[in-house]
């Protein structure tokens, strides 16, 4: 069985990709933080495909699961500062965004560090 | 790659923003500057334009400096009789520059320039820590 194979690996490779796609998406909004008429742009999270583990409601009264509520999704949030020339970058927004995005990017490469270490034992040379 | 491609258009961001450092620092030294005929224009504002282009070889939409417009701004007058550029009522025309704005604008400039090279860096930890999986 290849290591590409392995859905652990899978997931981590598509989840490093979207990071690496992410950071290109930001440093345009970057760059292009004084364009007159532009807007920023971010790329959607990855869907998890399925399989899982599934929160469940085991009261009526919980709090509903699957983001059902329109106030807490961050993406749906409205721009709040529009320069007079159309551009609607948020530098501190964007700074904000690129920081996650580094710091998720290095979680994700540790885990599949991690996940090689676990083959090698497998594997018995260490 | 993509990260390649982000750090291309954050350098096209510091490309962009440096040309402008340069349009700022040419009207601070040109805040003074009058003719020495009268009737004649003193030294008028330069204002730079950004436009956001795809490149297409790359894929990655980047900045750059568009043509250098002048500001159509009314000059600033003084009455200074004895100046060579004086008119008949004694005013002399001062450029249209204002220090407050130019400063403004090159703080701008700055923290743009920051931002850019902040996104370079983080690109480049990611690059780095990619490679780091190598040595594990």
């Amino acid at each position: 069985m290849a290591i590409g194979g392995l859905p652990l690996f899978d997931a981590l490779k598509a989840r490093m990709s979207w990071h690496h796609a992410r950071q290109k998406v930001l440093a345009e909004n970057v760059s292009n933080a004084d364009t007159p008429g532009f807007r920023p742009m971010d790329v959607k999270p990855p869907v998890q495909a399925s399989g899982g583990l599934q929160l469940a409601r085991t009261q009526g009264g919980h709090i509903p699961v699957g983001g059902a509520g329109a106030g807490n999704d961050p993406s749906q949030q409205r721009r709040f500062e529009t320069t007079p020339s159309g551009n609607g970058v948020n530098l501190e927004d964007e700074m904000m965004k690129v920081a996650q995005n580094n710091q998720d990017y290095q979680f994700a490469a540790t885990l599949y560090q991690k996940s090689l270490g676990l083959m090698k034992t497998a594997i018995g040379r260490r | 790659m993509d990260l390649l491609k982000s750090i291309v258009a954050a350098a096209s961001g510091l490309r962009v923003q440096s040309g402008r450092m340069k349009v700022i620092s040419e009207n601070l030294a040109n805040a003074d500057s009058t003719t020495d005929r009268p009737g004649a224009d003193p030294y008028r504002r330069k204002v730079p334009t950004f436009k956001g282009q795809l490149d297409r070889e790359l894929g990655v939409r980047t900045v750059e400096l568009g043509r250098v417009r002048t500001d159509t701004s009314p000059f600033r007058t003084r009455i200074e009789p004895g100046h060579p550029a004086a008119d008949p009522n004694g005013e002399v025309k001062l450029p249209n520059v204002n220090s407050l704005i130019e400063t403004m604008d090159m703080r701008e400039a700055q923290r743009s320039y920051e931002a850019n090279l902040n996104v370079i860096s983080s690109a480049r930890r990611m690059i780095s820590r990619t490679i780091e999986i190598l040595r594990a």
